[in-house]
């Protein structure tokens, strides 16, 4: 048999009966959430115009993206993404609808990542998006929503790290720096790379008060106490503006008495051309990536003709299984409750009685071996099943295990 | 708990010792053992030790929270990781090396071969620089690329010079200069933080002691 035949791609995965219960049960307790915030769930097409995620600011670089063509030759791609599409349709069929609109998604999107460090590239999401509202409380309802999720699945010990981009644009903005520059500058914060940022910064010809300042930058996370610091060395009114935000923000996360679960980077700058304000990771120390992400991208919607802000945060489905497995949150999946056992004499009966129990709601499964050849009670232990029903000559009996 | 991966070898030793004048101490070290777990005296850190192109996995996945590892491993593997300190030591330069006289040989080359451990540095070299050449992947003794006709030049680490002048090769174009780095997890540093934000005001002091010596 050729090898292929029985193998699968990397990237992708077979999930099988214990690890989808547990997947399934972790994608309802996000549904329930979603619907119980008005969060109505929608489901844009498994494939779209490549066009559709090729935006003048694109947050998926091109090489991530999984193509294919449509006879018409137009280029056709798996969903990297559940945003863009969900921004394509709200801005091209949602039109008539009161802003704000609110849409989730659970689902599947496509990524070619190199999986040599553990990334999947079938990857299933949970995610909501809140767009046509600007605004603290908009920014709020979403963390919100984001930890009431994480913590219906069963999770705890984590923590959402929230960052605010307008706070670096401010300053970059003040250097006038070439995009190359800029877009270095970017991935040196962003990775913390505390040397290469020193000597990137010393070889450009801006003040040394903002340099000290960039120095300092991948060094301001921790709790809401580090926000007093950044606004005391921010020397921009948009960058200013970005802590005050931060702080209203926190500010209501308190109200909704989740702020035990905040924590602050403003040195988190990724993806700097595709959000617009605050820019939030979920994490736990169980696992060594982040299990959600999201944020504010304003100009997003508006690259589809419709200019009306947005925000929201997806879920990573399978990281959140890795981490509850490894602090012991899974669940069982449930075993078969009754074996019901019956030879032809008794089949009408049979049925009716296996109905019966099922309408009942317990879970029933029909002896289909030999009776007479198979050890019935050795069967019903090796698949767990506690109980046997057996019927014979129209008299139903349990059968003592 | 910390769990700090440690690259084998001299990293290890040298990484142990600024540790130690870290107020880390590890008396269970012993480079001879093949023991590959080590606990620090107050069983707060758990060293392990790896093979040095392996410190960047075991820290991006979080199996470790932090890592010492040389600069020319990280920009190999270029894996996300927030690359912290500059501890100072294992100084060293990546370079282009070859025979001196076969200079300018190359030139009219369409395609310079070069033998190289560090075949995405190499690549990335000659892609900024607008030049295409064809890589060769060696595990070990890339010395021996240009000698015996394999490649044209090698790219590979030069500490003293001495290997290269032993085969009468020379460094044709400095790449960087090396030394070993702290990374941490991105996701360590922040539900570790209190912890690790400790251990590396205690280096950084380390470090600075060991300036004004």
């Amino acid at each position: 048999m050729s090898y292929w035949k029985t193998h699968i791609p990397a990237g992708v995965q077979d999930f099988l009966p214990d690890e989808y219960y547990n997947k399934l049960l972790m994608e309802e307790k996000a549904r329930e959430i979603f619907n119980k915030w008005g969060y109505f769930e929608i489901e844009p097409p498994s494939f779209e115009y490549f066009d559709v995620f090729s935006e003048s600011k694109p947050s998926i670089e091109q090489e991530q993206i999984f193509k294919f063509f449509e006879p018409g030759n137009r280029i056709l791609v798996l969903r990297p993404d559940f945003t863009m599409p969900i921004a394509r349709i709200v801005a091209t069929k949602l039109r008539d609808e009161h802003l704000p609109i609110r849409l989730s998604y659970i689902g599947n999107i496509y990524r070619y990542e190199e999986f040599q460090s553990g990334k999947q590239r079938e990857i299933a999401q949970a995610g909501v998006e809140l767009m046509g509202i600007k605004g603290v409380e908009a920014d709020a309802e979403v963390i919100a929503m984001a930890i009431e999720t994480i913590k219906s699945m069963g999770l705890s010990n984590f923590q959402i790290d929230i960052g605010q981009v307008e706070f670096y644009k401010g300053f970059v903005e003040e250097c006038g720096l070439t995009e190359e520059e800029a877009n270095k500058l970017t991935s040196l914060i962003d990775n913390k790379n505390m040397l290469a940022l020193e000597l990137f910064l010393n070889k450009l010809n801006i003040s040394d008060e903002i340099k000290r300042f960039l120095k300092k930058l991948p060094l301001l996370y921790g709790d809401s106490d580090m926000l007093e610091e950044a606004y005391s060395i921010a020397n921009n009114s948009r960058s200013k503006n970005a802590v005050d935000n931060l702080y209203t923000v926190y500010e209501i996360l308190k109200d909704y008495g989740l702020s035990e679960y905040i924590t602050f980077d403003l040195g988190m700058v990724h993806s700097i051309n595709y959000y617009t304000g605050i820019i939030f990771r979920g994490m736990t120390s169980d696992i060594g990536y982040p299990i959600c992400g999201g944020g504010r991208y304003d100009g997003l919607v508006s690259e589809f003709g419709y200019n009306i802000p947005a925000t929201g945060f997806a879920l990573g489905i399978k990281r959140l299984l890795i981490a509850l497995e490894r602090q012991k949150g899974l669940s069982k999946r449930p075993n078969i409750d009754i074996l019901v056992v019956f030879g032809e004499d008794d089949r009408e009966q049979g049925y009716a009685y296996i109905e019966e129990l099922r309408r009942e709601g317990k879970c029933v499964e029909h002896f289909l071996l030999d009776r007479h050849k198979v050890d019935i009670k050795e069967y019903a232990m090796l698949k767990s099943i506690g109980k046997i029903i057996n019927i014979e000559n129209g008299k139903i009996e349990e059968m003592i295990i | 708990m910390i769990t700090i991966a440690l690259a084998k070898g001299r990293l290890a030793k040298d990484g142990l010792n600024l540790f130690k004048k870290a107020g880390i101490r590890c008396s269970d070290y012993d480079k001879e053992s093949r023991k590959l777990i080590f606990m620090s005296d107050d069983c707060r850190y758990k060293f392990i030790m790896v093979k040095p192109s392996d410190v960047p996995t075991y820290v991006e996945y979080g199996a470790a929270d932090v890592g010492v590892v040389g600069k020319d491993t990280l920009l190999e593997e270029g894996r996300p990781l927030y690359e912290l300190l500059d501890l100072k030591f294992a100084k060293c330069r990546l370079a282009v090396a070859g025979f001196e006289n076969r200079k300018n040989d190359f030139i009219t080359n369409t395609s310079m071969r070069v033998a190289t451990k560090y075949p995405n540095i190499a690549h990335n070299y000659f892609t900024e620089k607008g030049e295409i050449v064809e890589i060769i992947k060696l595990n070990g003794s890339v010395e021996l690329g240009p000698i015996i006709g394999l490649s044209d030049v090698i790219v590979d680490i030069v500490e003293s010079g001495r290997t290269l002048k032993e085969n009468g090769l020379v460094v044709l174009e400095e790449i960087c200069p090396i030394t070993a780095r702290l990374v941490v997890n991105q996701v360590s540093l922040k539900t570790k933080r209190d912890e690790i934000n400790t251990m590396l005001v205690n280096l950084e002091r380390a470090l600075e002691d060991e300036r004004n010596d």
